[in-house]
């Protein structure tokens, strides 16, 4: 027990004095994770919005492999990417292996999914009525659209705050693409798996905190900017 | 009241509404004349909402065409976007947007590039009308069930539609909001000169709000439940007992010069019809011209306009006999006791 209280030890005296070094990880995992998470917004609600609303042949089928997307391990993403991008690679040209841009391309893909299948199920939901008063009250195509989008903006809200998640904790492709290259590429969960096997559980131990409390916090911010969006 | 116009506002013409197999509305013919109130009465499942969707283009038609102020609107992409913007509905379950009321209101105002001030000052205004003055931020979601029909209607009303449907207006409202919803659509006609045009599966209200009333069958307009039905109000002077239309004085039974009712009918069979002024007992003579002839279960029906609209049953032998023909100028003869005061 006694590591765990010297760990728990190192760990405060880390965030309280706001270590350099560990508020760089964490500035750099935030800046990953919410440009995955806002490209993989821009794609998935639209994408989401359209298999959603729109009835077409194989909807089923492709609902089902959106769902099944969902469940994409880290390392499988993280290892298609190296095989993709690794300097002998189709994509070796663009030279992005162990890059943070490439951190951001697997966060992506991880959390599109995940968005897109939430805005599938919020859509919908949203009430038919909904659709038919925007239209009797003149809206065109893209308003009545808006308008589906801004009635489901709690569900939409959860969908992104979920695709968030995944690409702020993800491990797998993170270490796989992004090689945690210290000042670099590294980030609070691929320092926190290189930390605890060289057995300094109390940096491990500060940085999952950071974690847990910059998830919350981003949560917290999102939930203001929703109190803030209305239907227009 | 007649009015001066070129074309009716709506016309619809050989309409047929398919779903799937079943053909759930077959229109001939149908014209609606701006400014007035129509009621379209049947139970459920006869037609009326989608006939209601057709009419406010929301739905097309399997066949046939709709023509909105002489125009026809499949046919033309830019005079059926703006026709859409003339007119709106209210549902029958109407939905308000999750936000306030305020901005529920305004929606339809936004879309129309109003400025904020402008709009929040519509929205004043008709709050104040629709008797719901300081509701704007309420939430929308936690209205009651009849202020939430009359935020819809306030949220209709902010774009002053020249067309107005109303789906069954008062089918989820307590009985002291039917009267109210009823005198806002009332002013909104009177005022605004809009055309209203509401279903609702109570007969009694119908010929209560509306200027004409259809009813539907199965898809299909059939012949009103009542007929001969008038609006107005009893008048009485020393000699007799009237039910005044504002277009003609009919002779009632004196019984009634108390009662308060603004609704009389006349029996068609009880009618008397006769090309010269006919002699007898009979209080009730009008001179009229006949507008409509048609025909069905082995009687002929005319319709004979005489200051109000008439409808008289005649046998397929008088007809003959009296050599009538649409323009035929003819006299109704009725007595007092067969006006029915409702």
């Amino acid at each position: 027990m006694g590591y765990l209280s010297e760990a728990l030890g190192t760990a405060g005296r880390l965030i309280f004095t706001l270590d350099p070094e560990i508020l760089e990880i964490v500035g750099r995992s935030l800046r990953i994770s919410l440009t995955a998470t806002s490209l993989a917004s821009l794609v998935g609600i639209p994408l989401g919005f359209l298999i959603g609303s729109k009835d077409f042949q194989g909807k089923a089928i492709v609902i089902i492999i959106v769902h099944t997307l969902m469940a994409l391990p880290t390392v499988v993403v993280g290892l298609l990417g190296y095989a993709l991008l690794s300097r002998q690679a189709p994509l070796g040209f663009l030279e992005l292996l162990f890059t943070p841009r490439a951190m951001v391309m697997g966060e992506f893909i991880l959390s599109l999914p995940i968005i897109t299948a939430l805005t599938i199920s919020a859509v919908q939901g949203v009430d038919r009525r909904a659709i038919l008063t925007a239209q009797t009250l003149g809206a065109g195509k893209i308003r009545v659209a808006w308008t589906a989008l801004m009635e489901a903006r709690y569900s939409l809200l959860a969908a992104v705050i979920a695709g968030f998640g995944r690409a702020a904790s993800e491990v797998g492709s993170a270490m796989m693409l992004g090689g945690n290259i210290r000042f670099y590429t590294r980030t609070m969960t691929t320092a926190i798996a290189l930390e605890t096997s060289k057995g300094e559980f109390g940096f491990a131990l500060a940085l999952g905190l950071f974690l847990l409390l910059v998830v919350f916090s981003v949560n917290i911010l999102l939930h203001l900017f929703q109190m803030r969006v209305r239907v227009r | 009241m007649m009015r001066s116009r070129t074309y009716p506002q709506f016309e619809l013409q050989d309409i047929i509404q398919r779903f799937g197999k079943r053909k759930a509305l077959q229109i001939p013919h149908l014209v609606l004349e701006g400014g007035e109130i129509y009621g379209f009465v049947g139970p459920n499942g006869s037609g009326k909402t989608t006939l209601l969707y057709i009419m406010n283009l929301l739905l097309r038609p399997t066949y046939g065409e709709v023509f909105f102020e002489g125009k026809p609107i499949y046919g033309d992409t830019g005079w059926r976007t703006s026709a859409q913007r003339k007119m709106t509905m209210v549902l029958q379950n109407p939905y308000l947007f999750n936000t306030t009321v305020e901005k529920n209101i305004e929606y339809p105002l936004k879309l129309r590039g109003l400025p904020k001030r402008e709009r929040l000052g519509i929205v004043g205004d008709i709050l104040d009308e629709v008797g719901l003055a300081g509701f704007e931020k309420r939430g929308a979601r936690y209205l009651s069930g009849g202020e939430t029909q009359l935020v819809a209607l306030a949220r209709a009303l902010a774009l002053s539609p020249r067309v107005l449907f109303l789906d069954e207006p008062t089918a989820n409202v307590d009985a002291k909001r039917i009267h109210q919803l009823e005198n806002i659509i009332a002013k909104v006609n009177r005022e605004r000169s809009t055309t209203v045009v509401l279903t609702t599966h109570n007969l009694a209200q119908a010929y209560r709000i509306a200027d004409r009333v259809f009813s539907l069958f199965e898809g299909r307009l059939v012949s009103p439940a009542m007929h001969n039905l008038f609006k107005g109000a009893i008048r009485t002077s020393p000699e007799a007992t009237y039910f005044d239309t504002g277009k003609i004085r009919i002779q009632i039974p004196s019984e009634y010069k108390d009662s308060e009712s603004g609704h009389a009918s006349v029996n068609p069979d009880e009618i008397i019809l006769s090309r010269k002024p006919f002699v007898s007992s009979a209080r009730n003579t009008f001179a009229g011209v006949i507008i409509q002839i048609s025909s069905g279960e082995g009687k002929v029906h005319l319709e004979i306009n005489s200051g109000e609209l008439f409808r008289v049953e005649i046998t397929n032998q008088s007809f003959r006999e009296m050599g009538l023909n649409l323009g035929s100028r003819v006299y109704l003869t009725f007595k007092a006791t067969s006006v029915h005061i409702l």
